[in-house]
């Protein structure tokens, strides 16, 4: 802000190189900034070992008994693996808001914007930062669901002669389910960050993302009407998104897997617009 | 170093105020005080009420009866929806009298599922003596009968059902009705000498003349099966053979035993001038599969059908109250900060200064949150129960399958008064829940997975999860919602992700209750020993 | 009940760091006692063992003989503050009060006074999170005044308050100690107290370093010291190391004299006929004397933001 434009036009070709400086500066503050905290480190191995735990109880419980034939289960083995993620992405928003709120709540943040008064760059490092450490995790925790689906699913009886390949990552379908719930983890802490910036309070701004990510499923499974349950579930960040995981029957679902994780990004992409608006209009 | 001091002149000082004590009341009112005085906190009580009301419209608005909903149902007695259909042999019996009959065997017919696997029998399949005012469906009626897998039973009027003897279904079995004036009482027996007393009702809606005889019903047998990630419920028809030997009828009757299709086509009410419905021959199978045939006294009935209360597939109070789980959101942040914004602050040092007693404030904490949480919860759950009921109507939820409900009602007054207990109870969890973590946004978490989630993930779970997780998280408490009554006399299909809890109300609130309890207990303990 | 103070061979540590080593002192009523020490030397320690909130290692610290957390009436026995920005931000200042007074049946009426006196008046009706640090550490001692109790324990009441605040609290604290309270102040600042203090508990690292008067302190630390103040300094300096004193010079026409009285200095002085315009007997400040006491004992671990609770 400090920057006039007469000075950022004196000397144009060395602008651009310095807003890179700037700009990777601000990522490794905000890093050092992430790093230096125990919660970060805990909250990224909550959002691996919640992921990968729900996801093996979910697996656990599912066997081709309960249906008429093996072959007739239609099982979404992929998909069901990655059932974890719906609770490993509550850990994943706790990262994003702590990550803003809470240098609020501590007056941080004053700190933060006196060393860095560019305000959309400090979105952005914040953003950048946030999203990189949660792929991390994200990662370990799909990698670590899908081993752990491969060896209880065919214990289940979901094997090669029921019809059901073993969980792999070569295969392009769980690729694409694994890839993208990587993204849809990464998406949420996004939405979370965004959503910190608008709120500011610790408090209110988990409480809007999780109502963001379950309000609407639980209101999707509360209507009887088909009609409104698409509509609901195309709406519903959560639902939409984790669209992405589906391997089978893809014609059934009510938006398709990357309109799904398009859905959410939207969703992401607005609430770090509000956020980066909200941060530049109103004093820290 | 240390030198004498010289002593003050002063001994002391005595404050010349009045002063009162420091009991528990006046540690609520300061709690209350606190409560009230954070206007966000106040939001966050408006935002429950708003979000509750808002889901539960959303719910009612996307509930739509294709087609106006089932029609016609056949009524009972009382005027409740019946399921009233059977192979009926009977004689007329008028005045006072006795019938009694050896049922040789019930075999339930199980059902036949694709694979060629055996599907499950109907256990309430049922076969013995039946005293009924007429053979129109919905007529009021006692009944002794030998179950498949529920023993002897004496049940009448739908609703009632009284448990005799565990006698299996495959050995002979004696039953017995008794007619004294307004009287009936049913008996068993095991070799038709000695008789045990099953029960006795006053019927005095029976006429003069009753219809006394034989019957076989078997309801639906459900399968439940998964497909498609989630699971589905199968039911089909089963029809069951009773085999009766020594019928006899002690009293005024007339005639040879006739044969009736109870509740069957043609026999609706109005079919025939004297109230009762058309005979059809022994012998003659019909449609569904119904047969009898008698030869040298023993009687052979194949039926299906039920003698039973129906369910309603959607409870109107329950779906008018859905959206507490919504609404519990915020509820949760404020039950969490209400002890975390003090942990941020340190104010909790100048309360634990002011009252040194620390679980006495966590007590009262508990009790201001819990009183205030429970007071918005009824509003919220008041306001969503009347808003939404004039939308289901509209949708086609219409007496006299879908009762016309209103707030005065017990069963709803005890459906929304135990939702504003339930998101007390929340709060409460929440709160201790934030004593124990101390962070808040952690904590809103922990409340939001174990009571949110679980109404996710229940549908994409078999059956057995499902049921567990509904029973056994915290989430357990919205049993309390549930105003149908549940029968354990007619098996349904219960799936946790219609909103059925295969416990009963009071049990769900107990779980939640335990999780509360066992919350608060951990975080006294905690508070004691840890630092301020 | 007997207003004393009185901290008993108290130890503490958290992990391996010793916060409070085998401390001992008594604080009496009718003086204001001065709690000092360099950040992290134990005081908040001391305070918070003192009040109930942490529990000591081993010995006690006990308040008219009892020990805090007994106490069913604490407003109106002890009064205390400690964390002046404890205060939830979206409270006005008039309702913190008002729960802390609730919580001991006192009234509204209480309330308002305190903020009266405090001169708290006009913000008390506002949320508390636009307080400046001095207006929160007026509401911190008027919550603690609540009870009108006669001990009251203060961690640095002065951090924060404008010149005007500091002025005014000094006095209030000493109209609190005539009042025959027992007040137990905090301060890493000697300087803090030297208008204040009665009496002094200096700490360093956990351990008592001196438990003494205000007068016999700087007594001790003044030492037989003249100073003076003359244009001919050189001159000066010579005829006086003649004399046997030790001289320095501590400005351009300032000497500190050690070996002389004071008398004793203007013969010499006289005598060869130079002029001065000032010779006083030196009276050294409660932080020279302080400085010398805690040399060695300062602990410098105080960069990290919570070392003055942790330590």
């Amino acid at each position: 802000m400090s920057a006039g434009p007469a000075q950022a036009g004196a000397r144009p070709g060395s602008v651009t190189a310095e807003a890179g400086r700037a700009r990777r500066h601000a990522c490794r503050a905000e890093f050092a900034k992430s790093a230096s905290l125990h919660s970060t480190w805990w909250l990224l191995l909550a959002v691996a070992g919640l992921t990968v735990v729900l996801g093996a109880a979910a697996v656990g419980t599912v066997d081709t008994d309960q249906c008429r034939t093996p072959s007739s289960c239609h099982e979404d083995t992929v998909k069901l693996s990655l059932t974890g993620v719906w609770v490993g992405q509550t850990a994943v928003a706790v990262f994003g808001v702590l990550a803003v709120a809470g240098e609020y709540g501590t007056g941080t943040m004053r700190v933060t914007l006196a060393a860095m008064p560019d305000r959309t760059r400090v979105v952005a490092a914040k953003a950048s930062v946030v999203a990189a450490l949660t792929a991390v995790s994200a990662l370990l925790a799909v990698a670590g669901s899908v081993a752990v689906g491969r060896v209880l699913l065919s214990d289940a009886g979901f094997t090669r002669a029921n019809g059901y390949e073993p969980l792999s990552l070569a295969d392009g379908a769980t690729a694409r389910a694994a890839f993208g719930s990587v993204v849809y983890l990464m998406l949420v802490a996004l939405l979370s960050v965004g959503l910190a910036f608008v709120v500011r309070d610790t408090a209110g701004a988990i409480g809007g993302v999780l109502g963001l990510l379950y309000a609407f499923p639980v209101a999707a499974s509360l209507v009887s009407d088909d009609a409104w349950k698409e509509w609901l579930t195309r709406l519903a960040p959560a639902s939409a998104g984790l669209a992405v995981q589906s391997t089978r029957d893809l014609d059934k679902l009510a938006i398709a897997p990357w309109p799904g994780l398009g859905v959410l990004s939207l969703y992401a992409a607005g609430a770090l617009v509000l956020g980066g608006f909200v941060l530049c209009r109103r004093d820290a | 170093m240390s030198a004498p001091v010289p002593a003050p002149p002063v001994s002391g000082y005595r404050s010349p105020h009045a002063r009162g004590g420091a009991g528990f009341g006046r540690l609520l009112h300061a709690e209350w005080t606190k409560l009230r005085t954070v206007r966000r906190w106040g939001y966050a009580l408006i935002g429950a009420v708003v979000l509750t009301v808002l889901v539960a419209l959303l719910a009612a608005g996307g509930s739509e009866i294709k087609g106006g909903g089932p029609s016609g149902p056949t009524l009972g007695p009382n005027g409740r929806p019946v399921s009233d259909g059977f192979r009926f042999v009977h004689q007329p019996l008028t005045g006072d009298g006795t019938v009694t009959v050896r049922v040789d065997s019930l075999v339930a017919q199980k059902n036949q599922r694709p694979n060629g696997r055996e599907g499950s029998a109907a256990p309430w399949a049922k076969a013995g003596l039946i005293m009924k005012a007429s053979t129109l469906p919905g007529s009021t009626y006692a009944a002794a009968l030998l179950t498949h897998s529920h023993g002897v039973r004496f049940q009448y009027d739908f609703t009632h059902d009284v448990a005799g003897s565990d006698a299996p279904p495959d050995r002979p079995r004696w039953l017995r009705l008794t007619r004294a004036g307004d009287v009936v009482t049913a008996y068993e027996s095991a070799d038709g000498v000695r008789w045990d007393k099953i029960g006795a009702t006053e019927a005095p809606d029976l006429p003069e003349t009753v219809h006394v005889g034989m019957f076989v019903a078997s309801p639906m047998a459900y399968n439940f099966e998964r497909a498609f990630g989630s699971t589905g419920v199968d039911g089909t028809f089963t029809l069951s053979t009773g085999t009766f030997r020594d019928f006899s009828v002690d009293g005024r009757t007339e005639g040879p035993p006739r044969v009736t299709d109870v509740g069957a086509q043609g026999s609706g009410p109005g079919a025939s001038g004297d109230g009762d419905a058309p005979t059809s021959p022994a012998g003659v199978t019909d449609a569904q599969g119904n047969s009898s045939s008698e030869s040298g006294g023993v009687h052979t009935i194949v039926s299906t059908g039920d003698i039973a209360p129906m369910e309603a597939d959607v409870d109107l109070t329950q779906q008018g109250l859905s959206g507490a789980v919504i609404g519990l959101i915020p509820l949760a942040a404020l039950g969490v900060l209400f002890i975390t914004a003090e942990f941020r602050r340190g104010m909790i040092a100048t309360t634990f200064t002011a009252s040194p007693r620390r679980g006495r404030v966590l007590a009262a904490k508990a009790v201001v949150l819990g009183g205030t949480t429970f007071v918005a919860g009824a509003v919220a759950a008041a306001v969503a129960f009347v808003v939404s009921q004039p939308l289901l109507r509209g949708k086609g939820h219409r007496p006299p399958v879908y009762p016309e409900l209103t707030l005065a009602d017990g069963s709803v007054l005890r459906a929304v008064s135990g939702t504003a207990l339930v998101l007390a109870l929340v709060a409460v969890l929440a709160l201790a829940v934030g004593a124990l973590v101390r962070n808040t946004a952690a904590s809103v978490t922990v409340i939001v997975v174990l009571l949110v989630l679980p109404q996710i993930l229940v549908a994409g779970l078999p059956l057995g999860a499902a049921r567990l997780v509904v029973q056994a998280t915290p989430a357990a408490g919205f049993a309390v919602q549930r105003t149908i009554e549940d029968f354990p006399q007619v098996e349904s299909a219960c799936l946790p992700e219609d909103g059925c809890y295969p416990q009963g109300a009071g049990a769900g609130l107990a779980v939640l209750c335990v999780y509360v309890a066992v919350a608060l207990g951990l975080a006294v303990w905690q508070l004691r020993r840890r630092r301020a | 009940m007997d207003a004393t103070i009185e901290v008993t061979d108290l130890r503490k540590r958290f992990g391996p760091a010793v916060a409070v080593d085998d401390l001992s002192f008594t604080a009496r009523p009718g003086q204001v006692t001065g709690f000092v020490g360099p950040n992290g030397a134990g005081k908040s320690t001391t305070m918070r063992i003192l009040l109930g909130l942490d529990a000591a290692d081993h010995g006690q610290a006990l308040v008219g003989g009892r020990a805090y957390r007994s106490l069913r009436t604490p407003l109106y026995e002890v009064g205390a503050l400690l964390d002046a920005a404890a205060v939830h931000p979206g409270r006005s200042g008039r309702d913190h009060l008002r729960w802390l007074a609730y919580s001991h049946g006192l009234s509204t009426r209480r309330v308002d006074e305190l903020l009266e006196l405090v001169g708290l008046s006009s913000a008390g009706r506002r949320r508390a999170g636009g307080y400046s640090l001095g207006m929160r550490q007026r509401l911190g001692i008027a919550a603690a005044l609540l009870g009108d109790p006669p001990v009251l324990v203060f961690d640095e009441p002065v951090n924060g308050l404008d010149p005007e605040g500091v002025r005014w609290i000094r006095g209030f604290l000493r109209s609190l100690a005539a009042e025959g309270r027992t007040v137990l102040i905090s301060s890493h600042l000697m300087s803090e107290l030297e208008d204040s203090a009665d009496h002094l508990i200096v700490i360093g690292r956990g351990r008592l370093i001196a438990d003494t008067s205000v007068a016999e302190l700087l007594a001790a630390a003044s030492g037989e010291r003249v100073a003076v103040r003359t244009a001919e300094r050189t001159q000066a300096m010579a005829a006086l190391t003649d004399e046997g004193a030790t001289v320095a010079a501590t400005g351009r026409d300032t000497l500190i004299v050690t070996g002389l009285p004071a008398q004793q200095v203007v013969r010499v002085l006289g005598t060869h006929e130079i002029a001065f315009s000032e010779v006083a007997a030196h009276r050294a400040s409660l932080e020279e004397a302080y400085m010398e006491l805690t040399r060695g004992a300062a602990e410098f671990e105080t960069a990290n933001k919570d070392g003055e609770v942790s330590r």
